[in-house]
């Protein structure tokens, strides 16, 4: 038996496992599930030996164990498969599924004879159509899956994890993977199936664990749970009033968005049909990979992918196509990662405010780096960034300062419409609190908002209607004054 | 504690305070005239180190933009040659006269800066393969315009214009390549610390995707770089031939190190985003001052070299500046 007791993390004070305990049975297979952001995905690091900071004791049969990394849980006996595969492409599917234990000669050379063998007997159990001596940059995503999790299967571990390991598979692909689960299951294996495919989990697992908030919901035979009564448990407890009220809203409508689909080579996003009034807060909710992210980039121009139906921005047909054109039409975007997308490194608090709206400052064909001083300055101001000078690199300050100098460098541009992929990701409490105000009095000047967020109680908060995605789908567009972190769910978990 | 303070709030002054320090050492370790003078503090001395310095410090400056958007020029040595080339052709064989053949050297430096920044951006190359290209290509070109000889330059007629003689002439005693190197510092100061377009080369090396979304046409900001490097390696050409009368399409071999090496030692980052041209000025005379410090002690060539390169690493790790940053990065992973 494999126990948690009382397990709990936090990241610079926000805790995101509390007190977790449960217990896993052998030859058993336990679906994990949970929102974004419940705490699913942290547990199985702290398990795997990838998180090596936490209170509470994992036990694995009767001794308490800790691991100091993930090589040492895979000594013990407990593998992982991520999400984000972790294959070597320029090596043969062999080779990655031996790393690191490769077979070598009496002259201590590698025995490729055996290593090849070895290899294609286990991926004949996968009816694997390709050669062990395949280059992994040769196979599509749901075969470097399939590699990934025959690398799994030739160790002999006895608690195996896995993350999401449909996200990239076919149908076909699946079935063949569930088969081998299930004959791991028999070989008397413990299996932690983590999915936001409810329907993969009520076919697959014996035990359902619910994690809500980083805390511990319960534990439930499959057959004794049916699937909605499972969301209500993923939702928690807690309920979140609506700080809006629709008389806040003028009637002009700014953005009219009329049956649009996307797409990248194929269709990502579809059935895409709202109009956002001017002032209006519109939330994007849906799970990770939804879609929700990719259509504000979509949006903005970030990415310029094809698309059908029509756009209008104040009554006029809008193609999305570049960053500078969606500014010059007062349209700013910030994106969810703000290290890769967002801050200047290396440049102080005034330059990245000033980045986008530099033409306003030029003097005699210099920067009047005074009037520049003067209007960061005020900026500041409204939005309190807690700073000890102007001249303060970016980077020295906190997620959440940083945040709002990001916010302060698109209200320079006096935008109307504000695009906010998960403004409050990775920012404590307090400033969350901070930035929900200075978005809602944003509106209350007229600016229109969407934020696509993964936090349902946020949405639920800040904004006036909340429209839905699954699977890259438009599902439903709710006014937040009449629908509940449930009802939303049930949506962000619709499949086809 | 005030000045160590003062050198962590204005990373310009890091180089100032290095050259000011190399400075005293020259005149501690000058060899004495038989009259008792120092002999390094010599006006003509001092002038000479700055002329000396020019080509390279005119090279150096177009360097820090490209380095500080997050690039490189391997070419502008080449382009050196090439400018040279056409430079001596130009006044002598095909009489463009001064103006014309000024011009069209600078027009070669600005295109080949252009095609380098053009197959960066646009080809998403990476700018060290495409201006080793360059570097190349454009002293092949500059072979086949001379026919792989150097052009020697004569007065008179059909030949050079007097007025071609400005560049070797000295005002106040200073030589005009000096005058060119100092106003090209203080010129392209301004471009990079006061203007719209040093503030986006700054923000495209800092962070290329976030300069983007927050609008700026990086691919436009990364292409004027190179031209900027392109043109100013063009007028270091020009320099090149008017100072030894002679256009080679061999000359300039090496000279893109020299140039890194003097960037690097004013503290620009070679990971982009961070940088000065008042450093970079430093950078050009503390390698100015060292080998010329050493030439008075006839030390020779060989053993020039090999300081050069020590004083190199030791330049970057006093000022503890983005290599010495990368260090202690490694280290911290380590422990």
């Amino acid at each position: 038996m494999l126990s948690f007791s009382e397990i709990s993390k936090s990241y610079s004070g926000n805790e995101v496992l509390h007190d977790v305990s449960f217990d896993i049975d052998y030859g058993e297979i336990t679906a994990l599930v949970g929102e974004n952001g419940a705490g699913k995905s942290t547990l199985m690091k702290v398990l795997s030996g990838v998180i090596k900071e936490y209170t509470g004791k994992i036990i694995v049969g009767n001794e308490v164990r800790e691991f100091n990394s993930p090589r040492e849980a895979e000594l013990a006996g407990i593998s992982i498969i991520h999400q984000e595969l972790n294959l070597i492409e320029d090596l043969t599917i062999a080779e990655n599924i031996f790393l690191g234990r490769e077979p070598v000669t009496k002259f201590g050379l590698l025995d490729f004879e055996k290593l090849y063998e070895d290899a294609d007997e286990i991926l004949r159990g996968f009816e694997f159509p390709f050669s062990s001596k395949t280059k992994v940059s040769d196979l599509n995503v749901g075969w470097q899956q399939i590699v990934e999790i025959a690398r799994v299967f030739s160790i002999d571990s006895r608690i195996i994890i896995m993350d999401e390991p449909t996200s990239a598979l076919t149908e076909s692909e699946i079935r063949i993977l569930f088969e081998k689960i299930k004959i791991l299951k028999n070989q008397g294996k413990a299996i932690i199936f983590i999915s936001h495919r409810l329907e993969e989990v009520f076919e697959l697992a014996d035990e359902i664990v619910v994690l809500s908030n980083g805390c511990f919901v319960g534990k439930f035979k499959n057959e004794q749970i049916i699937k909605s009564e499972l969301i209500s448990k993923m939702i928690g407890k807690k309920h979140y009033e609506t700080q809006r009220t629709i008389n806040d809203i003028e009637n002009e409508i700014l953005l009219n968005v009329d049956g649009v689909d996307v797409y990248n080579k194929k269709k990502i996003i579809s059935g895409v049909n709202f109009k956002l009034k001017k002032g209006e807060i519109l939330g994007l909710a849906g799970l990770l990979g939804s879609g929700k992210s990719e259509f504000l980039k979509f949006l903005y121009g970030k990415k310029s992918y094809l698309f059908t139906g029509t756009i209008e921005l104040k009554g006029k047909k809008i193609i999305p196509k570049y960053p500078h054109c969606s500014i010059d039409e007062n349209v700013y975007y910030i994106s969810k990662d703000r290290k890769r997308d967002g801050i200047l490194t290396g440049m102080n608090i005034t330059e990245n405010s000033t980045i986008s709206v530099l033409q306003n400052y030029v003097k005699y064909g210099c920067l009047n780096k005074k009037m520049e001083r003067q209007e960061v300055n005020a900026e500041a101001e409204f939005l309190n960034i807690k700073m000890n000078s102007l001249q303060q690199p970016i980077e020295t300050l906190s997620g959440g300062n940083q945040q709002k100098v990001l916010l302060g460098r698109g209200l320079l541009t006096d935008p109307e419409l504000l695009l906010l992929d998960e403004p409050t990701r990775g920012i404590d409490v307090g400033a969350k609190e901070e930035i929900y105000n200075i978005l809602m009095e944003l509106a209350s000047e007229g600016i229109s908002l969407i934020i696509s967020s993964s936090e349902i109680p946020e949405l639920l908060r800040i904004c006036d209607r909340i429209l839905v995605f699954s699977r890259g789908k438009q599902r439903a567009v709710f006014n937040t004054s009449e629908t509940n972190g449930e009802e939303i769910l049930q949506f962000a978990f619709m499949e086809d | 504690m005030k000045l160590s303070s003062a050198l962590h709030n204005k990373d310009w002054l890091k180089p100032v305070f290095g050259v000011t320090i190399i400075f005293i050492l020259c005149i501690l370790f000058s060899p004495e005239s038989s009259k008792g003078s120092i002999i390094f503090l010599k006006f003509d001395n001092l002038t000479n180190v700055l002329r000396q310095v020019s080509e390279i410090g005119i090279i150096s400056i177009g360097m820090t933009f490209v380095i500080i958007a997050g690039g490189i020029d391997l070419s502008v040595g080449s382009v050196l040659a090439l400018s040279a080339t056409l430079t001596a052709f130009g006044i002598m064989d095909w009489q463009l006269g001064f103006t014309f053949t000024i011009i069209l050297a600078l027009f070669s430096g600005a295109s080949t800066g252009f095609i380098n920044g053009a197959v960066t951006a646009f080809g998403k190359m990476q700018s060290f393969i495409a201006t080793l290209a360059m570097m190349t290509a454009a002293r092949g070109f500059a072979l086949f315009i001379s026919d792989n000889n150097s052009r020697n330059i004569g007065f008179g007629e059909n030949a050079a214009p007097d007025s071609f003689r400005i560049f070797t002439d000295s005002f106040a005693g200073i030589p005009l390549p000096v005058f060119i190197f100092v106003a090209v510092t203080i010129a392209f100061n301004i471009l990079l610390q006061k203007t719209r377009f040093g503030r986006y080369v700054f923000a495209i090396g800092s962070n290329e995707n976030a300069s983007k979304l927050a609008g700026l046409k990086v691919n436009r900001i990364r292409i004027y770089t190179f031209v900027v490097a392109g043109l100013l390696s063009a007028l270091a050409g020009i320099i090149h031939t008017a100072q030894l009368l002679q256009g080679n399409p061999n000359d300039g071999v090496g000279f893109e190190l020299d140039a890194i090496a003097a960037v690097v030692i004013g503290g620009t980052s070679l990971m982009g985003g961070k940088g000065s041209i008042s450093g970079t000025f430093a950078g050009v005379l503390i390698i100015g001052l060292l080998s010329n410090i050493l030439g008075l002690h006839g030390i020779q060539k060989d053993f020039q070299l090999m300081l050069k390169g020590v004083i190199i690493i030791a330049a970057v790790f006093i000022q503890g500046n983005s290599m010495n940053y990368e260090w202690k990065k490694l280290f911290t992973k380590r422990s």
